[in-house]
């Protein structure tokens, strides 16, 4: 019967670039869609996650060689448990693994087991969606206990008396340091041995800055986060937090000592690694005798190893503080959480524990591990690795250190803010120091009250 | 069949929109999940405080007094304006004039094929590309080193260069579509009205700005709201280009200012009704636009 039809009548139908009417037709329809679609971004989710009984499925960030180290406990993990399939989604970015799970977490396709940042776990573990840990350590996850780690280390992945993620292993901000570029900057002192004795003062490391600078190579690297700026207040001295309150602008020894350490930043001693240009990291500066000084965590000797230097050329010391004695510096710390959701519990928790137990701890860091292990009893990892020399110095500021705050990592991106719009322009000569105190413990105080 | 004798066009008309609708279906399907979808949720998330997590709470105009006095979505409106103000006027400026040149030529197949390359190119690469050529010692300053014997600014490390290099990108990447687009709409002037005028004794410029102009104007205007509307849509660029919204926020557009409210800072509802006040904007532009429409463009009837 279609053949029978009459032709439609081109009644209606116009073509574009005809009649000016149906032109504005077309403009209002695509604009409109256009800018519709500038909404949709606020509302729009992925998913990847959501498993099945029998199966595990974890996730993590890192680059293809951070990955690698987590072969061996996932094999060991499959050997003890052919009946669990073990399924693993890394994402290669840190923001956008947090950007993807916050996202899973709300359309319940999360992974069963999964690494939370620092600067989240406190934040997402009051939105109940992470497994409560206080009833379930013990047998079900292969003899893990709370008590196996570092107190303070657990503040931020409590709440109300309940634990809901335990730190994977840890990362101090140690001052990594090269020799030859002391040694050619006419630096005879050697900081980790001034250390030892007590005498790794403040005033020394400025004078090295200077010498650094003089000799034509960077001082120090700093990298732009929580843990730089109140080590440095911490190292001085100074409080940044009493409790639940942020008293850094308050404290008579933390704004003069952060101005000092923002000075150098000015002066160019020391660089803010994050505003270096894209592939022209830190970590190559340091092993290219560029660089005096790069506060990083194990994940250096890497570097090291990969860049085809002297490895001996490089050790490691605490912060200076004013008296040369050491003093509590931050901790950079991952998280491993169990989605609250999980179908498949048992299998998640027997993961979780063999994952974070001492075995798993030795098979995820020995050798040229990138972190330092965060439980008891696994530390001749690094002691017996015997590099770099002062490896124990990792151990010390870890027993001596502290995470990040948890009122703070609470307000989600509280720290990211105050480290991009307030420490950066300090850092940048842009504003001092006690004004940028005020200023973030104005934003502290509006952001806790919500 | 009586029926049919009787009412013959009834029946196809039925039975055309029938087909008519099972046409439209996928595509309408695909609009409503994926465009008034979100839209309905985003506009009532605006009036709501929800970081992803439990239910919404409606908390009426409060994310609105909160974004319209928010330093951050101003500055993010600015250099959003600003970017637009800049890349589409020089952006179609230029495309007009390789319009024009390319269209006098014959052989021009290698010339678009190179100018058209970054329209296929992901914004992701081209990003990428620019982030290494941008670097102080990238090829881009290294060229301005040489030619000029300046030592050219580290682009992206300054507020108003790296805004200035979000620009740059942007009408480097577009500029090959808008070319495309106004030769074709050169190739729809008659040669005649044009010898007619040349034997009035119109000269070159008269001929283009008395003839060409006018008559491309429909396509003109036509570019301008498409263009208008994806500068105030930039993000992606930006996104890999800079990091952190650039320096002091120098690079922050709208979409970046809502992606990180939402994304980064949990706050689905501030970020929802920053998305409104976007759709606001844009619309709110792209009336102006249309109003100048009557007074500059000349449609040919």
């Amino acid at each position: 019967m279609v053949q029978n039809n009459p032709r439609p009548s081109r009644r209606g139908v116009t073509r574009l670039g005809q009649s000016p009417l149906s032109r504005r037709l077309v403009l209002g329809g695509a604009l409109g869609g256009a800018a519709l679609g500038a909404l949709g971004l606020s509302a729009c989710s992925g998913s990847s996650g959501a498993s099945s009984e029998g199966q595990v499925i974890w996730s993590t960030w890192g680059s293809p060689e951070d990955l690698k180290t987590f072969d061996k406990v996932q094999a060991a993990y499959t050997d003890n448990h052919p009946e669990t399939e073990l399924v693993f989604n890394p994402v290669p970015s840190y923001s956008e693994y947090h950007s993807k799970l916050l996202t899973q977490l709300s359309a319940g396709s999360a992974p069963d087991v999964f690494y939370v940042g620092d600067d989240h776990v406190a934040s997402l573990l009051r939105n109940d969606v992470l497994l409560g840990l206080n009833d379930q350590l013990g047998e079900k996850t292969a003899g893990l206990s709370a008590d196996d780690f570092n107190e303070r280390l657990l503040e931020i992945a409590t709440l109300d008396g309940e634990l809901y993620a335990l730190p994977n292993d840890v990362n101090p901000d140690t001052l990594w340091y090269d020799k030859q570029a002391l040694e050619d900057a006419g630096i005879t002192e050697d900081p980790a041995a001034l250390a030892e004795q007590d005498q790794w003062t403040t005033e020394a490391y400025f004078e090295m800055l200077a010498k650094l600078q003089a000799s034509g190579v960077h001082g120090a690297a700093y990298y732009n986060y929580w843990a730089t700026h109140y080590s440095w207040i911490t190292s001085q001295g100074g409080q940044v937090y009493d409790g639940d309150a942020f008293v850094a602008h308050e404290d008579p020894l933390a704004a003069p000592a952060l101005q000092d350490f923002a000075d150098r930043f000015v002066s160019g001693e020391q660089i803010v690694a994050d505003t270096l240009p894209e592939g022209a990291g830190v970590g190559s500066l340091l092993v290219t005798h560029q660089l005096g000084f790069l506060a990083a965590g194990r994940y250096m000797i890497g570097s090291i190893e990969d860049a085809g230097v002297d490895t001996a050329l490089y050790d490691i010391v605490r912060w200076p503080t004013p008296d040369g004695a050491a003093a509590p510096t931050g901790v950079a710390a991952s998280y491993l959480a169990v989605n609250a959701q999980t179908q498949a519990q048992e299998a998640a928790l027997g993961f979780f524990g063999e994952f974070l137990n001492t075995d798993g701890q030795r098979l995820r860091l020995e050798g040229s591990g990138t972190a330092v292990p965060s439980i008891e009893g696994a530390d001749e990892l690094i002691t017996e690795s015997a590099y770099p020399e002062h490896a124990q110095t990792m151990l010390d500021m870890r027993d001596l250190g502290y995470a990040n705050f948890a009122v703070e990592a609470a307000v989600p991106d509280l720290s990211g803010t105050i480290s991009v719009d307030h420490m950066l322009p300090l850092y940048e000569g842009a504003k001092d120091a006690a004004t940028t105190l005020d200023e973030v413990a104005a934003l502290i105080a509006e952001e806790t009250a919500q | 069949m009586s029926t049919a004798t009787r009412n013959p066009e009834a029946a196809w008309r039925r039975r055309d929109r029938l087909w008519g609708m099972a046409f439209v279906a996928p595509q309408a399907l695909g609009m409503a999940v994926f465009t008034l979808l979100p839209f309905a949720v985003a506009f009532y998330l605006a009036f709501t405080e929800w970081n992803g997590f439990g239910t919404p709470q409606w908390v009426g105009l409060a994310n609105f007094a909160d974004q319209i006095g928010d330093p951050l979505l101003r500055r993010s409106i600015l250099n959003t304006l600003v970017l637009a103000l800049v890349t589409v006027p020089i952006g179609l400026g230029l495309s007009m004039v390789l319009a024009t040149m390319l269209n006098s030529i014959r052989r021009r197949g290698l010339y678009l094929l190179l100018l058209f390359a970054p329209v296929v190119t992901s914004q992701v690469a081209i990003a990428l590309i620019w982030q290494q050529m941008l670097r102080p010692d990238g090829a881009f300053s290294s060229l301005i080193a040489r030619v000029l014997g300046v030592v050219p600014p580290d682009w992206l490390a300054n507020p108003y260069t790296a805004l200035a290099a979000v620009c740059l990108v942007t009408i480097w990447a577009s500029v090959g579509l808008n070319t495309v687009i106004f030769m074709a709409g050169l190739q729809n002037i008659s040669p005649s009205v044009l010898e007619a005028a040349q034997i009035d004794g119109a000269g070159v410029l008269t001929r283009f700005l008395r003839i060409v102009l006018p008559m491309v104007s429909p396509v003109i205007f036509y570019q301008s709201v498409v263009a208008f509307i994806s500068s105030l849509q930039t993000f992606d660029l930006v996104f890999v280009l800079v990091k952190d919204a650039g320096p002091d926020n120098g690079t922050r557009t709208i979409v970046y200012h809502i992606y990180d409210e939402g994304f980064q800072k949990s706050d689905f509802g501030v970020s929802s009704a920053a998305s409104i006040i976007l759709l606001a904007l844009t619309l709110l532009i792209t009336a102006i636009q249309f109003g100048a429409q009557k007074r500059f463009v000349h449609y040919e009837e």
